[in-house]
């Protein structure tokens, strides 16, 4: 559904992305793993454009893409069918959760009011906030925002929904409601690609697991073959710092 | 009492009422030009200044140091003496025109700058996640602007906005120094003719102290209306 080659981005004389090979096929949930300053983040952010890749060439399913020369119209056309959920949630302050998650429909797509509304509360219910349709972001909690997020990304149906680090500015009470939201779509099929440090869900829910350091993608399998049997050194070091002891558990 | 009667007198300063008030609609004339010109123009500039390409950049940076570096009163007077022969060389004959118009035209320049700053300040104030949410949902830059940004945007400028505007309405007593008579000129016409200008000067201080409250009044409704947004 989205394959990506050769990736290349650098932010002045800082070379954040060397040359990052990617595919992702529906029902895919991928998680992207490795340290501050890896090039995860950017990664995410170039393929829907929020970064202007250096060089790279994208398809995403029939359509090809030159990452550093796409033109307007096609970039809007992508991010149609690319979700984004953001670290701190960027909802949009001036509109209610309803607002938030119907704009891309009415606005984006000049969908009647009635139909993108049905499709808005349906997703919010879904993240389990059918009681909070009329609130501003002001008025809900972190866990409570990023869950609209994550409704207003699914309700744009989108091929693939990105996550860049979705939990990482929650309070820890609160991550678990997130981390169940995204457990709940991975089970239903929706193809993800989550940046994040939370190996449960890495474990738990992903199929595949890259682990990304300085630029690179060191190494690539399933929650399996990764945690309980890195290959590669780099990949056992870091599981090294972020679990204690990385096994398997059955 | 006699020594006092002859500095203020309550019946004069009655009096010079209703020769002062026909005045008041040249004052609020050029404040609603200043306004409306200058907030089109404002956000123009600030816009330009935004995302404009690099070469309009020095040009808008001479035009807003230039209109905020030198004193109001120098403004008026190079509008008024310096434009007709700028026009002129563009083949424009000035001459006829009314004095009052190089009045709006010297405030309305004055505005867009001060405005631009407020506006451009105020738009860089909402942060880029906006924008980049609303890019991420499929909404053209435009469309980002106009629904998500721009709302938020005017309620962050709206305090310094309401100042600039009070600050504007005081601003348009300089008029009278080319000869356009509006409500503070006329006051001191009267005080000329009748050699006692405190009443009509005690008038017009009641009535800048009057709008001025009506003002703040209406940007704090403003506030409170736009707030929980």
């Amino acid at each position: 559904m989205l394959r990506i080659k050769n990736v290349h981005k650098s932010f002045g004389k800082n070379e954040v992305l060397k040359g990052i090979d990617l595919s992702i096929d529906k029902g895919d949930v991928v998680v992207i793993l490795g340290a501050s300053g890896s090039g995860k983040t950017t990664l995410l952010r170039c393929i829907n454009f929020l970064e202007k890749a250096d060089q790279g060439k994208a398809s995403f399913g029939e359509v090809d893409l030159d990452l550093h020369q796409a033109g307007k119209k096609e970039i809007q056309s992508v991010r149609k069918k690319l979700g984004f959920v953001f670290q701190n949630y960027n909802l949009f302050h001036n509109k209610t959760a309803l607002e938030n998650v119907t704009l891309g429909l009415t606005v984006g797509r000049k969908m009647p009011r009635e139909m993108a509304e049905e499709i808005g509360r349906k997703a919010l219910n879904k993240v389990g906030l059918s009681d909070r349709y009329d609130y501003y972001p002001q008025q809900l909690s972190g866990g409570q925002q990023q869950r609209v997020g994550i409704a207003r990304a699914v309700a744009l149906n989108p091929d693939i929904i990105l996550f860049d680090e979705p939990t990482s500015a929650l309070d820890p009470e609160l991550i678990g409601e997130v981390l169940g939201v995204m457990k709940k779509i991975a089970r239903e099929g929706t193809t993800m690609l989550v940046v994040t440090h939370e190996m449960s869900f890495a474990q738990d829910v992903a199929n595949r697991v890259i682990f990304m350091d300085q630029g690179v993608i060191v190494e690539e399998g399933s929650p399996r073959e990764i945690f309980s049997n890195p290959k590669e050194e780099r990949t056992k070091q870091f599981l090294r710092r972020i679990l204690p002891e990385y096994t398997y558990t059955i | 009492m006699n020594g006092v009667g002859e500095f203020f007198s309550w019946s004069r300063f009655v009096d010079d009422i209703p020769r002062l008030l026909p005045y008041l609609p040249v004052t609020l004339g050029i404040v609603a030009y200043a306004i409306i010109l200058g907030v089109f123009l404002g956000m123009v500039i600030a816009l330009l200044r935004i995302h404009g390409q690099w070469f309009f950049q020095p040009f808008l940076r001479l035009y807003i140091s230039f209109m905020r570096g030198t004193p109001m009163l120098v403004q008026i007077l190079i509008v008024f003496y310096g434009l007709p022969i700028v026009l002129q060389a563009l083949g424009i004959e000035a001459n006829r025109w009314d004095k009052i118009v190089f009045v709006y035209i010297a405030f309305a320049l004055n505005e867009g700058a001060f405005l631009s700053e407020i506006f451009r300040s105020s738009i860089l104030s909402v942060p880029t996640g906006q924008m980049e949410a609303a890019l991420s949902v499929g909404l053209t830059r435009w469309q980002a602007y106009r629904r998500i940004v721009l709302p938020q945007a005017i309620r962050i400028a709206l305090p310094s906005f309401g100042t600039d505007f009070i600050a504007l309405f005081h601003g348009t007593s300089l008029a009278f120094l080319i000869g356009v008579v509006d409500i503070m000129g006329r006051a001191k016409t009267l005080g000329a003719s009748t050699k006692h200008a405190l009443e009509a000067y005690l008038f017009i201080a009641l009535l800048f102290i009057v709008a001025s409250a009506l003002l703040r009044l209406l940007f704090h409704f403003l506030d409170r209306k736009l707030s929980y947004t």
